[in-house]
């Protein structure tokens, strides 16, 4: 009995320390936001959190606990054109598009495609970089073009415009298409042999092309690829954030700025 | 965000996926029994070193993330011991099998060492007094009412393989999780195929406890 009753005494005890403990935590985490946000206020710069998918070099990619890249230059360069501070996250890119619904992160940047259907769910910033598409394959493979991959395994990732030009060619349910999460996972099933080609991204097969060009793989053009151009999301209808962001991307545009982020990374 | 149109347009990667899902997790079920059967009888062996070999390999398998597993299988140990053999890489369907008959393996081998285990004692004794040798009264004796008691955590075993299968997405094997997420990252569309997917796997699920349950009522004779 005694024991029963310490027990639950203790028990009660602990709940209790633990309900008042979550709310003195609780307060204790609103009061800086809240007055982080009248700070912010008056000083007119506001924080965005910008989420990002580090898989992608040159334009984002981890290094040790960084996210480094073109892109993650490029965004402060901007932020501070437009007047706003950033919190760059790796979110990885579907929760990317997600946490953009849900108003999580408020802009995306991961070398996003300007698409028609992509226009329908998001907005998208002025471009800040031109791409296309390009295969890379083996050597010694007999792909020349884009035909030539009907039968083979593509590698891809999921959601992507290397994915879209594939689905587009050969059908939404193509049997070859291997749709990765991101393009380090691709290009290792390539490596391996399991795959025959790899779909991406211009400036991504070059710099892949750079670290396994000696293993005997190369880059093959498409005339069918088109232009694309990357721009930065934001949800449908948010203005705010999207006009500072095209200020931003003006401004480094005209100061020279951006030339000189572009040439460290896409110097011929 | 509820256009079912798109589980439609992209049916073949559902059809596909929930085939794939089946093959991957019977095959793994099955290769599973075989090396849980070994392991299992290994854990139990008089000889120390089988002994020791099948307690390392339960521990490795079960103390693990399958997720972890799949990857070291796919991306490191299949790649290099293929190239060592001289031998074309296999698809990632096939790292797909290896991952989950090695994982259940470990799990089912438990499963086989408990059910004997549980059998009591005096069973054996009764069955060597009767004159039979070790192994006759393993096979006649022990295995067959072990089989009875073993028969639920084994139905439980294939349906979290079921579940585990979708975590092969991620080597791009197309199964039922893969034409989830495939269909939902390309379409933005984002509750159809996961739903569908959710149900699909209950279905499968649901259909199996009962061939469990039938089984269960069909071996039981006390």
């Amino acid at each position: 009995m005694n024991i029963k009753k310490l027990f639950m005494t203790g028990v009660i005890a602990l709940s209790v320390s633990a309900l008042v403990g979550c709310g003195a935590a609780k307060d204790e985490a609103q009061q800086p936001g809240a007055s982080d946000e009248k700070a912010g206020a008056a000083e007119q710069t506001v924080t965005y959190k910008v989420g990002t998918e580090a898989g992608f070099p040159p334009f984002m990619w981890m290094e040790g606990t960084q996210v480094v890249g073109f892109e993650a230059d490029l965004l402060k360069a901007i932020a501070e054109g437009g007047g706003f501070q950033v919190d760059l996250q790796n979110t990885g890119w579907d929760p990317l598009f997600n946490g953009i619904d849900t108003g999580k992160i408020d802009l995306g940047i991961a070398a996003i495609t300007i698409t028609e259907k992509r226009k329908e769910t998001y907005d998208f910033s002025e471009p800040y970089f031109d791409a296309k598409q390009l295969i890379l394959v083996p050597k010694d493979s007999t792909v020349s073009k884009l035909d030539d991959l009907e039968g083979k395994k593509v590698g891809v990732q999921s959601a992507t415009t290397g994915e879209a030009v594939v689905q587009d060619k050969f059908g939404k349910t193509y049997e070859g298409i291997k749709g990765y999460d991101d393009i380090p996972a691709a290009v290792d099933d390539l490596l391996s042999g399991r795959l025959d080609a790899v779909v991406a991204d211009n400036a991504v097969v070059k710099k892949y092309l750079e670290k396994i060009g000696d293993q005997g793989f190369k880059q093959i053009d498409d005339p069918s690829f088109e232009l694309e151009q990357y721009g930065l999301i934001v949800k449908k209808g948010n203005q705010e954030v999207l006009d500072k962001v095209n200020a931003g991307i003006k401004a480094i545009k005209e100061n020279g700025k951006y030339q000189e982020i572009y040439n460290q990374y896409f110097s011929e | 965000m509820w256009d079912w149109s798109v589980v439609w347009d992209y049916r073949e990667l559902f059809v596909r996926g929930f085939f794939n899902t089946i093959l991957l997790t019977s095959t793994g079920v099955a290769f599973g029994l075989l090396i849980g059967l070994f392991v299992g009888l290994g854990k139990m062996s008089r000889n120390w070193f089988v002994r020791i070999l099948s307690s390392i390999y339960i521990d490795v398998f079960r103390g693990t993330p399958l997720f972890v597993q799949i990857l070291l299988i796919h991306f490191a140990v299949i790649p290099s011991v293929f190239e060592a053999l001289n031998m074309d890489i296999p698809p990632a369907i096939f790292s797909g099998f290896v991952a989950l008959s090695l994982n259940s393996g470990a799990y089912i081998a438990e499963i086989f060492r408990a059910g004997i285990q549980s059998i009591d004692q005096g069973q054996m004794e009764a069955a060597r007094s009767l004159g039979m040798n070790h192994k006759q009264a393993m096979y006649h004796v022990i295995i067959p009412q072990a089989f009875k008691r073993i028969l639920p955590p084994l139905g439980n075993e294939f349906i979290a393989l079921l579940k585990d299968s979708s975590l092969l997405a991620v080597i791009a094997v197309n199964e039922l999780a893969y034409a989830g997420f495939t269909t939902a990252k390309s379409t933005f569309v984002r509750f159809p195929p996961y739903l569908s997917i959710a149900v699909l796997y209950l279905f499968l699920t649901l259909i199996f406890s009962q061939v469990v349950f039938w089984l269960e009522r069909r071996y039981k004779t006390d």
